[in-house]
């Protein structure tokens, strides 16, 4: 996905290509903004990055953005947890594995959006839903590739362990955790996916606080300005919270031998 | 060097993997008893399946037999015993996310070694297989050649009394089998420890061998051993003479008929079985 | 090292496990609601969902929301199967337009979708509309990632051995294109389908007037938990079904 080939000329770069195709994109949006759609439905490109700052003017923006974040990071912290935990005990105990595991991914199967409604029920409008709704979607890839991170380790190591005389403790500390990091980040990665998509499906359904409040009001106002600018500003947190987490994997898996 | 001295004794040891009457239980090793003198490099040869790496697992405490039992160094064998023995596998039992150093230290570590012993030991057993210079490398930037070094070093390091290898270089080329060989036969006649080493290639095992114990097929058990006369270390004009010629030859008319026999039985189980599945036969 | 054989009293235990933990759930579910005092507000007695599931599946009364719920998913998917597999195949063509396009749909893939639901509700309002223009947008990205996959992957030497034999580009595709690429796009549509249904089930859920979202968001909005509850049973119950329908014919598409 990177360098250049042997022909200089920019044009023949990926990279360049590209930031050719969105820069065409954006010029199309604006053109299409500012003369032919009904300023209603589209604002243009230049006028939604000069507008941000009216967003977050707006009474109320900036907590609920900042909630969000928080939501995020709490219930991305607590999925890290619990799927760390739960999968380490699935992976090591033979008998819990095939026990729990096709109950595990029978859940992970099902569409947690139709119950989104009970959760807000149940736990209010405020954080908690918002929390509780990203951990459910975030546990489960975390979960599973720990799981397999310790159930992927090639026998042999486990005997050259025990033939070296590491007890129980020596094998799991040494040998087993280490081989499951790289798995274990991987499952971060798509953990904070899915916490991303159960926070904001819970934000956007409550229409009465939060960012839901502000999309529903902005979408009523026909202001494309300002809603435009407030679903990019969410799009580029997303964007930034999957890059710090696609870094630490790429990190984290650096012994990775590249032939598997 | 006490070649009376009995390091590894093996009674009656057979092993059957699964139970009696079960579809899936196979006889890997029948009935076999044989001493292993110290201080000794005995080669263990045979067909794919004959039971030499089963046997090597009972020597060191991986499998526990279906009848029979081991001693070694006196002492009953009932599972591992890291003090006095130590592995070289065929396949990568390096541990990836560590760098060789980090690998050879380990292994002390499960051992029992005290850490300020531990990296006075790694630099000698690096430097005895000529990885010093790469010690910080990981496995994974290492060749085939060096990545076995470094399981050797890791197992030398260990200071046990007796070393089982088990096709240490059957994953390697031709070339870097010879050199690795040639090396090993310097660097064992330095240790003088008991070694039993498995192997597919006649030549390695006339060239590193005291003794080699030929099998025959599955399911096995030591149909005769041969003597090479040779002392260590071994030169590698060794590998050229007639003494050499004629002992290779001895063990290929012992072989080959077995080997013969071992092809046509997997022949007829693929039929059996339909197709034929990697890792069906084996 | 040696095979173990899987002993029986092991296998016993597991069936015990995963049949005692579904069954001792759903009595503590019924004795929560019936003995101790769970607030059948908040959490509805089994016996009331199941009844009022009954009633919902003999009356009739989810065919509306179903339809709409249906119709949105199949026209969403014909769009993002149609685009994503036209899209995807024109990427495919040089090495370059793969190195320069794929990674920018992986990115916009990355980030969750859904904002742009906010944005379709603007455009087109509250119908169905929005719903599908929804489904389309988020099932595209799997569908033209495994079309640009399958296509880019197909092995230079059977292109080259089809060329040498005189293989027109209609030739090519039909028969060596094509047929490699197949299970790989398959399998992206087959994906594709599952985020459409996921998205569509989930846009109703949050901005709708109709379909079987909407309605789960209705019943809850009237505390109306037995037959609320009965609705996700059954959307959940649908969902298996087009997921399993699905799984059919891909495995039937695949066919050697």
């Amino acid at each position: 996905m990177t360098a250049a080939t042997a022909p200089r000329r920019l044009a023949a770069r990926p990279f360049a290509a590209r930031l050719l195709v969105i820069a065409i994109l954006l010029v199309i949006w604006e053109i299409a903004a500012r003369w032919f759609v009904d300023p209603l439905f589209l604002a243009p490109p230049s006028k939604v990055a000069l507008g941000i700052g009216s967003v977050f003017a707006t009474k109320g923006v900036p907590a609920a953005v900042g909630v969000t974040l928080l939501e995020v990071s709490a219930a991305f912290a607590i999925a890290v947890a619990a799927g760390l935990a739960v999968g380490l005990t699935l992976g090591l105990n033979d008998f819990s594995r095939r026990s729990f595991m096709p109950m595990v991914l029978l859940l992970y199967g099902l569409p947690q959006i139709t119950i989104l409604p009970l959760f807000v029920l149940y736990f209010g409008i405020g954080p908690a839903s918002k929390i509780a709704f990203g951990v459910t979607h975030g546990t489960f890839p975390i979960i599973v590739t720990v799981v397999a991170g310790v159930q992927n380790i090639k026998p042999i190591l486990l005997v050259s362990a025990r033939a070296m005389g590491a007890g129980p403790w020596q094998t799991f500390r040494h040998v087993i955790f280490p081989h499951m990091i790289p798995s274990f980040f991987t499952g971060m990665r798509l953990g904070m996916t899915g916490v991303l998509l159960g926070v904001l499906l819970a934000e956007l359904y409550v229409s009465t606080a939060g960012i839901g409040y502000f999309t529903t009001l902005f979408t009523q106002n026909f202001d494309p300005t300002r809603l435009l600018g407030l679903v990019g500003t969410l799009a580029a947190m997303a964007i930034v919270l999957n890059a710090m987490v696609r870094r630490l994997e790429v990190r984290f898996a650096r012994w990775r031998d590249p032939r598997g | 060097m006490g070649a009376n001295d009995t390091a590894i004794r093996i009674r009656n040891v057979s092993h059957r993997f699964g139970e009696e009457g079960e579809a899936r239980s196979v006889h890997a090793l029948l009935d076999t008893s044989f001493d292993i003198a110290q201080g000794e490099l005995l080669c263990l040869i045979g067909p794919s399946g004959c039971g030499k790496s089963t046997l090597l697992n009972v020597i060191g405490g991986l499998v526990a037999p279906t009848t029979g039992t081991v001693e070694v160094l006196g002492k009953k064998v009932a599972g591992p015993m890291p003090r006095d023995i130590a592995f070289v596998f065929q396949e990568n039992a390096l541990f990836p996310w560590n760098t060789v150093r980090e690998n050879v230290d380990l292994g002390m570590r499960f051992q029992g070694v005290a850490r300020a012993e531990r990296a006075a030991r790694a630099e000698r057993a690096l430097a005895a297989v000529g990885l010093s210079e790469f010690a910080d490398h990981y496995p994974a930037q290492l060749s085939g050649g060096m990545r076995q070094r470094a399981a050797l070093a890791r197992a030398l390091s260990l200071q046990t009394g007796i070393l089982l290898m088990d096709e240490p270089f059957g994953a390697l080329d031709e070339q870097t089998r010879m050199i690795l060989g040639e090396d090993l036969s310097v660097l064992l006649a330095a240790t003088r420890k008991t070694i039993v080493f498995v192997t597919h290639s006649l030549g390695e095992a006339v060239f590193l061998a005291d003794r080699v114990a030929v099998f025959s097929a599955r399911p096995g058990t030591i149909k005769k051993v041969i003597a090479v006369d040779e002392p260590h270390p071994r030169k590698p004009e060794f590998a050229t003479s007639a003494k050499f010629t004629a002992l290779r030859n001895e063990l290929y008319a012992l072989l080959h008929d077995e080997i013969r026999k071992t092809v046509s039985a997997e022949g007829a189980r693929a039929d059996q079985l339909g197709t034929l599945t990697p890792g069906a036969l084996s | 090292m040696s095979p173990v054989r899987r002993r029986g009293p092991g296998r016993i235990g597991v069936r015990a496990v995963q049949l005692g933990v579904p069954v001792a759930l759903l009595a503590i579910w019924y004795l929560a609601t019936t003995r101790w005092g769970v607030s059948r507000i908040l959490l509805p007695n089994p016996v009331a969902v199941a009844q009022a599931l009954g009633h919902v599946l003999a009356t009739g009364e989810f065919v509306a929301d179903l339809r709409v719920t249906l119709t949105e998913l199949a026209i969403a998917f014909a769009i993002s199967a149609t685009s994503g597999i036209a899209v995807g195949y024109l990427v495919s063509r040089t090495s370059f337009r793969i190195r320069a396009f794929e990674p920018l749909l992986a990115a916009i893939y990355s980030v969750p979708l859904i904002l742009f639901l906010p944005i379709y509700v603007l455009w087109f309002g509250l119908g169905p509309p929005s719903k599908i223009a929804l489904g389309a947008t988020i099932s595209f990205f799997p569908v033209v990632l495994a079309t640009v996959a399958g296509f880019g992957n197909v092995d230079r030497m059977m292109v080259t051995a089809a060329r040498s034999m005189g293989a027109s580009d209609l030739q090519l595709f039909r028969f060596v294109l094509l047929p490699a690429a197949f299970p790989v796009i398959i399998a992206g549509a087959r994906l594709g389908f599952t985020v459409a249904l996921l998205s569509i089930i989930g846009s109703e859920t949050l901005a709708s007037l109709a379909g079987l979202g909407h309605k789960i968001v209705e019943l809850s909005e009237g505390m109306e938990m037995p037959r609320m509850f009965a609705y996700i049973a059954f959307v959940v119950a649908i969902a298996a079904i087009l997921n399993i329908a699905v799984s059919r014919l891909e495995a039937w598409g695949r066919r050697p």
